[in-house]
């Protein structure tokens, strides 16, 4: 039998030594890490925007970057919806900032083709994090998509794959009146002879709170970008066409 | 030479076949239903437990004759557990994708009764070399198991292998449809459970 004080010692001094090479490890990698969590987050800007990979192609950090330097536009919005040119994207945290929102612009060729922004808020177990894109009519849903959450494998982690993203397009965020109604994220099926069936997408079984919790933090978010696309909606009003 | 003593080779082969952590003992088994959709995960998934299971097996022979058996739980534990982490961030590092989609089972691979099994049954007992080779028969005697289910899963569930389409256009053209249920989790279950059986069959382990 040992004494008390060299099991404590031996014990304490394994932890320190472990302690010690993971952090070193770690801040070694942090560089590596958190060019891959920047480059992530812009391939989910692309990829809300409808600039998405092949099948079977694969992009490396620097496809990422060209592609997302030639046709994204950032500008920081305060909450009138105006343009603040004197703050930038580095001084912006969309997940607390309540007074300036970034906003993700397509330009292809001189031509706006939609609006990305993100999209934050509980799930479950973790938070989620995300991009919706508008198309230029500031009303239709171009795309959505979630790089960084903790559900579940499955259930509420479905909210990634692009059968559940996929039924976001096309859907309205505003009703006849333009009042932003959001997206809402049903239990079940969408009932598409219903006439809330514009803004409405199919739930995820097994995962009412993840969906719950996305239909929530979705409007949210667009309340906070609504002087904005308030405008945009004013300049295109005249294209949109009512279908039902 | 002591490595390749027939004590040594059994060190690796038995947990391959006859004495195989999932399909005899029934272990780990959490994990693999988790990580075999597709065989890339999987791949992935036995490197990590193959090398957190050799070097934690290894790390705890070397300072056993140190360690206090009254803590002797804690201090596995935290062997395995920086070395998961370290494997984590390295995935982080270099394979973010990869990171992405095996999700919390790579930090999960702490919990797994394998690592912690080996570590106090053979390795607090037997020597550097010997626990080293245990670590890693069973680690690949677990990933091998993995890749099998993980093949099943992938090539009726998604059509695919390793990424690859395997099941041509045609096929799909003239009614094939993919097997949804070998996509969730059922389908690992029902995989695994013949997998077992047939390792029963073929390995015949004497106290069954």
């Amino acid at each position: 039998m040992r004494s008390n004080t060299y099991v404590l010692l031996f014990t304490a001094l394994v932890t320190v030594i472990l302690g010690f090479l993971l952090s070193v490890t770690y801040s070694q990698l942090k560089e590596l890490q958190e060019e891959n969590v920047a480059v992530d987050m812009r391939k989910n800007i692309l990829r809300s925007l409808d600039i998405r990979e092949e099948e079977g192609e694969i992009w490396t950090n620097e496809t990422v970057q060209y592609l997302y330097e030639t046709f994204i536009r950032t500008t920081i919005l305060d909450s009138d919806g105006r343009d603040v040119s004197d703050v930038t994207i580095e001084m912006v945290d969309a997940e607390v900032d309540t007074t300036y929102f970034p906003l993700f612009t397509k330009v292809v060729n001189g031509d706006i083709e939609g609006y990305a922004i993100p999209v934050i808020g509980r799930g479950l177990w973790s938070t989620l994090y995300g991009y919706l894109a508008l198309e230029p009519d500031g009303i239709t849903v171009k795309g959505i998509q979630f790089y960084k959450h903790k559900e579940t494998p499955g259930l509420g982690g479905e909210v990634e794959k692009d059968w559940f993203t996929g039924n976001f397009i096309g859907k309205r965020v505003t009703d006849e009146e333009g009042q932003l109604v959001s997206i809402q994220v049903l239990r079940g099926k969408v009932d598409p002879g219903s006439s809330e069936a514009y803004h409405q997408v199919d739930g995820i079984s097994g995962a009412t709170v993840t969906s719950k919790g996305v239909t929530n933090f979705l409007m949210d978010d667009l309340k906070k970008y609504e002087p904005f696309f308030q405008k945009i909606r004013k300049d295109t009003a005249e294209e949109i066409v009512w279908r039902y | 030479m002591a490595l390749l003593s027939k004590a040594s080779r059994s060190a690796v082969a038995d947990p391959l076949l006859k004495n195989n952590p999932i399909g005899v003992q029934v272990l780990g088994i959490c994990s693999a239903l988790a990580v075999t959709i597709r065989v890339d995960q999987a791949v992935i998934m036995t490197a990590a437990v193959v090398f957190v299971l050799s070097m934690s097996n290894s790390i705890i022979s070397l300072i056993r004759s140190f360690i206090p058996n009254r803590t002797r739980i804690i201090i596995q534990l935290s062997i395995i557990a920086g070395l998961v982490t370290f494997i984590d961030e390295i995935l982080q590092a270099y394979m973010y994708d990869m990171s992405k989609q095996l999700t919390v089972f790579v930090g999960l691979i702490i919990t797994n009764c394998i690592v912690m099994g080996r570590a106090d049954a053979f390795a607090m007992q037997n020597s550097l070399g010997k626990s080293f080779l245990d670590g890693m028969g069973n680690g690949l005697g677990y990933g091998g198991i993995l890749i099998v289910v993980s093949f099943f899963r992938e090539l009726l569930g998604s059509g695919t292998l390793y990424g690859y389409q395997v099941v041509p256009q045609w096929a799909y053209e003239n009614g094939y449809e993919n097997l949804g249920l070998m996509v969730l989790s059922p389908g690992a279950f029902i995989v695994l459970g013949l997998i077992v059986w047939l390792q029963l069959q073929v390995a015949k382990p004497e106290d069954h």
